[in-house]
């Protein structure tokens, strides 16, 4: 009862604080292994998680005004991620793996019979002075692909 | 615009808002749908008026359940607007007199000033936002941007150091647009532009249909309040 209210409370008496500050914004990158052995090396083959289009047309724009579950996820998933950052749990490292293994089974993308297991890394940017700059800054537990999935 | 008219077009607006927001889920996980398509029928049924009382309740219990199904909201402040409307409407569902009913709507109202005005204040007490530098910042790195084209508009400092400031001095005047009648369905318009702006660059869709949701008690309220006194 007391975690419904915790929940319930900024949305009956909301702060209205949008964008007062630009934070640190993070990124979700993955890794497809063949073992359930963490990679030795950063530069692997870490693949950014559903990168956004190249451009999109106003049309494209007027469509997703009406039918736009992928970015929505997407922006769910940001959440999730801030979450694991600021107080960490394993219900978001649940749902952001849970999505990237249902995203590539749909998919097929990079998945082949030696590919086991799956690990997905956060990844910082934010503006130092005039420069960008990213830092890794948390790595997930390693999944087995096999992983039933409810979809 | 009368107390039953606002509140009949609130659930009409809450009701296709929250249509188009579970479809969205149909085809993700079981789970899921065990929410979003019960959410759908019930929306439906909000929208033609059926049982708005009991529909108004099962909905918001709904919420609680995706509140914990998500440790919290799915999309941000869109979320907490569909809560905090639904919240209104089963107070206003539910109160036992007239005044009552009027408070828990005029809450609603309120809540909708506020969430232009203290927007825009967190930003205008902020020096990156009166520099321009934190729309830069939101188009150069932040995980807004709905392509990668966009990201481009960081190189346009100026354009939107205008943006900024035209954002925030928005923002803060909007309570005094409610003073006329004129000035309130303009300051309507400007804003429902913004929220389709913003779902265009950033894909905030559902930001758009649930604050015109909201609308309908602004108008009420200027009506019953302040345009009357």
């Amino acid at each position: 009862m007391r975690h419904i209210l915790k929940l319930l409370l900024p949305a009956v008496i909301p702060s209205w604080r949008f964008f007062d500050v630009i934070a640190p914004s993070p990124r979700i990158q993955f890794v497809l292994l063949n073992s359930a052995i963490a990679p030795v090396d950063e530069k692997g083959e870490w693949r950014e998680f559903r990168p956004r289009p190249a451009h999109l047309s106003f049309l494209q724009m007027l469509g997703r005004m009406f039918w736009n579950p992928e970015r929505n996820e997407s922006l769910f998933l940001v959440s999730c991620a801030e979450r694991l950052l600021q107080q960490p749990t394993q219900h978001s490292e649940d749902e952001i793996l849970k999505r990237i293994i249902a995203e590539l089974k749909a998919n097929h993308s990079g998945v082949t019979e030696a590919t086991t297991h799956l690990q997905f890394r956060l990844l910082l940017v934010q503006r130092q002075d005039s420069r960008l700059q990213q830092h890794i800054v948390f790595h997930s537990r390693i999944q087995p692909l096999s992983v039933q999935d409810e979809t | 615009m009368n107390f039953d008219d606002a509140v009949r077009l609130t659930e009409i607006l809450l009701g296709f808002a929250f249509a188009q927001q579970s479809i969205e889920h149909f085809n993700r996980f079981a789970d899921e749908r065990r929410l979003f398509i019960p959410r759908f029928v019930l929306a439906i049924l909000l929208m033609i008026g059926f049982q708005t009382t009991w529909v108004a309740i099962l909905l918001f219990l709904l919420g609680l359940a995706m509140l914990c199904r998500f440790q919290g909201p799915y999309n941000g402040g869109s979320d907490r607007m569909s809560l905090l409307i639904l919240f209104c409407l089963c107070l206003v569902y539910i109160a036992p007199t007239q005044r009552w009913q009027e408070m828990a709507f005029g809450y609603l109202a309120l809540q909708l000033v506020f969430s232009y005005f203290f927007a825009g204040w967190v930003k205008i007490i902020n020096p990156e936002w009166r520099s321009g530098r934190a729309l830069c910042d939101v188009f150069q790195f932040s995980t807004y941007p709905a392509s990668e084209s966009l990201r481009q508009w960081s190189k346009s400092p100026r354009v939107l150091f205008v943006m900024a400031w035209g954002v925030m001095i928005f923002e803060l005047i909007f309570p005094l647009l409610l003073l006329s009648h004129i000035s309130l369905i303009i300051a309507l318009i400007i804003a429902a532009i913004f929220h389709f702006a913003n779902a265009c660059l950033f894909g905030l869709n559902r930001f758009f249909w649930i604050w015109i949701a909201a609308y309908p008690s602004i108008l009420w309220f200027q009506a019953r309040f302040i345009m009357a006194g």
